[in-house]
């Protein structure tokens, strides 16, 4: 290869790799009555789902709050446990971890650090005996299986073929936690529904995969498929691409749709999201952080069910029409009876 | 059996075999030349990342591809300069440039989208486009090996390489310049490879996410020795990779006999076993060129 060439390709690079680097911002921030720190997820912050929402928690707190935020979003399950500590050497009053993985960390972090409060999300911490709620960790978990119930129902009372999909990220029992729940409200309305549920992996990439995620969703389309939900972070939105790929009918309404999770995720392909099974991360984590600015701070565990709207389906202007009003007014019913005790859902955790 | 074999299992063999493709015809020319390329994961990263951002910021997926490209190019530059000039280690390098790439992107893009994980979006209408069903990228990559087959076997550029790769000195002697030969089978290396990343984030799917290839470098590694560096046998060897991982999504849903679904991680460890068997057991003796992974020092 010529020298010439060569120079070609540095500047070349030079170019692609200097667009990068203007974009970084720092922000000064005012008066700092208290420091959080919060521990990401594999998924990172902006995977327009579980992290997100807890980013989007955190950030409404530094806007309201005379706080000051600092976030680490690992690359691989063994810089979390140094990233938590780093904020604990530091005296920070709150720090939070994002995603069940971070449990077992946490356990060890919050035992050498009794003073420091602590929050995980979809984890639950205890203290030494294995039966006591720790109590400088919040324990945030979610009725995931309630929301799910609601939005098989919608699924099932939207499908044309009765064949539902079910994309989940890593094979665990909170992934099946929404399976079993959108399967069971399914066949509360169509008892002849049958969901195809495939899991995008076993290790923590499985968050991170969109093309894999695609190709499920595909499969499941493939076999019949015209809703699917899918709880799997950075992967699931593969199976956005999946659907968007069947394009709209001439009525233009979409002919398969997805159902997005943890975020509101129906403004990502508006039109191909039928709603999104929300879980209000992002209250729970404001919430936490506003409680231990105001000295009132409670350990234990926190559980946030459709109940306390901790879990819920979204409705906005990207899905109105693809709701009718039946369909709402008999998921409304559920979610009535549910709070109230009348339908109990099967919680895939507590087998 | 006859809903798992389905047209539709060919389409996904197909996509998922894509990359593969372009990552090992990329390793072929690094290491018929004598240079060991463990970094095609980290070279298909470096082209997912890149096409990924310069198709989400110009909206033209063809030059996203090719900055892709060059930004794996560069990349493979850095590796042959350490591996044939300063002779390092090629395989300590090789995991430098991997480990480098799980890091890198999400530093930039933690500059540039503030989110280390993934990068923006793109629209659909900016991927790379579909003819009858299958990517671009994906005829791109059955053109590429009859391509490679005759630049390997009928052009005295592939003459020289495979030459480099078995006698160097030999190859020195015939007034064949090794080193720079071996530069410009590492960068072409980085290309191919960078190509099926780009694949990955703006064929396959729309965005860039930490460490997306998921093995698929390793995979195409292995394919690569499977087909015992030839190209035919590559293409063969890589659908044959993307069969088993696409045969291991309809597998999913069977059900045993007592109604139960298949352990998830029984199917999923499929691609990974055949892999293992077909290495140790079925390919029988595989000869890599001769001068692999040596550096070469020409005589003062």
């Amino acid at each position: 290869m010529k020298i010439k060439n060569l120079y070609f390709l540095l500047v070349a690079s030079l170019i692609v790799f200097g667009v990068s680097s203007c974009g970084t911002k720092t922000e000064a921030k005012k008066d700092c009555q208290m420091k959080v720190g919060i521990v990401f997820d594999i998924g990172g912050k902006n995977d327009r789902s579980f992290n997100a929402a807890a980013w989007e928690g955190v950030r409404r707190a530094e806007r309201d709050l005379p706080i000051c935020l600092y976030d680490v979003e690992p690359g691989n399950p063994t810089s979390i446990e140094p990233a938590m500590r780093a904020f604990a050497e530091k005296n920070f009053d709150l720090i939070i971890g994002i995603g069940f993985a971070q449990g077992p960390i946490m356990q060890k972090v919050a035992d050498d650090y009794p003073e420091i409060k602590f929050a995980i999300v979809d984890g639950v911490i205890f203290e030494k005996d294995g039966k006591t709620p720790k109590q400088n960790v919040a324990s945030l978990v979610f009725r995931e299986h309630e929301g799910s119930y609601l939005v098989g129902m919608i699924a099932a009372q939207k499908s044309k073929t009765g064949v539902l999909g079910f994309v989940g990220g890593m094979d665990i029992p909170l992934i099946h936690r929404f399976k079993t729940g959108y399967e069971e409200g399914a066949k509360s309305v169509n008892p002849n529904a049958t969901v195809i549920a495939n899991y995008v992996g076993v290790t923590d990439s499985a968050w991170n995969n969109p093309g894999k995620g695609k190709e499920l969703a595909l499969s499941q389309i493939n076999q019949g498929a015209d809703v699917i939900f899918t709880a799997a972070g950075n992967s699931g939105l593969g199976a956005f691409d999946a659907v968007e790929r069947f394009g709209k009918n001439a009525e233009g309404e979409a002919n398969k749709f997805v159902i997005g999770v943890d975020s509101n995720q129906n403004g990502v392909k508006p039109g191909f999201v039928l709603t999104s099974m929300v879980k209000r991360v992002d209250n729970a984590v404001y919430d936490v952080v506003k409680e231990v600015l105001g000295g009132n701070f409670k350990g234990g565990f926190h559980v946030f069910g459709l109940d306390k709207d901790g879990v819920a389906y979204m409705m906005d202007e990207n899905n109105r029409n693809l709701i009718s009003p039946e369909i709402l007014q008999r998921v409304e019913e559920a979610r009535g009876k549910i709070v109230a005790g009348e339908i109990t859902v099967t919680d895939a955790m507590a087998k | 059996m006859s809903e798992i074999f389905t047209i539709a299992l060919l389409f996904s063999t197909i996509r998922f075999a894509t990359p593969l493709i372009f990552a090992a015809l990329g390793g072929m020319f690094s290491e018929r030349s004598g240079v060991i390329n463990i970094a095609l994961e980290g070279l298909m990263l470096a082209g997912a990342f890149t096409a990924a951002v310069i198709t989400f910021e110009t909206g033209n997926p063809f030059l996203g591809l090719l900055c892709g490209m060059i930004a794996g190019a560069v990349l493979a530059l850095v590796y042959a300069v350490a591996c044939i000039k300063f002779e390092a280690d090629q395989v300590v390098a090789g995991f430098g440039i991997n480990i480098l790439m799980l890091g890198l992107p999400a530093l930039l893009s933690g500059a540039m989208y503030d989110s280390a994980g993934s990068t923006e979006q793109i629209a659909k209408a900016d991927l790379l486009p579909e003819f009858f069903g299958i990517n671009i990228a994906s005829f791109l990559a059955f053109l590429l090996v009859p391509v490679c087959w005759y630049v390997l076997y009928k052009t005295p550029f592939g003459l020289r390489l495979r030459a480099t790769g078995e006698n160097p000195a030999a190859a020195d002697a015939a007034g064949v310049s090794v080193n720079k030969l071996r530069y410009t089978a590492v960068v072409l290396s980085g290309v191919l490879a960078a190509a099926g990343g780009a694949y990955l984030s703006i064929g396959q799917s729309s965005l860039f996410t930490r460490g997306m290839t998921a093995g698929r470098g390793f995979i195409a590694l292995a394919a690569l020795i499977l087909a015992k560096w030839r190209p035919v046998q590559v293409l063969l060897a890589c659908l044959f990779f993307g069969f088993t991982e696409a045969l291991t999504i309809p597998l999913a849903n069977i059900k045993t006999a007592s109604g139960e679904n298949v352990p998830v991680q029984f199917i999923q460890i499929i691609p990974y076993v055949l892999t293992i068997i077909v290495l140790a057991g079925f390919i029988g003796l595989s000869r890599a060129p001769k001068a692999l992974g040596i550096p070469y020092r020409k005589e003062k």
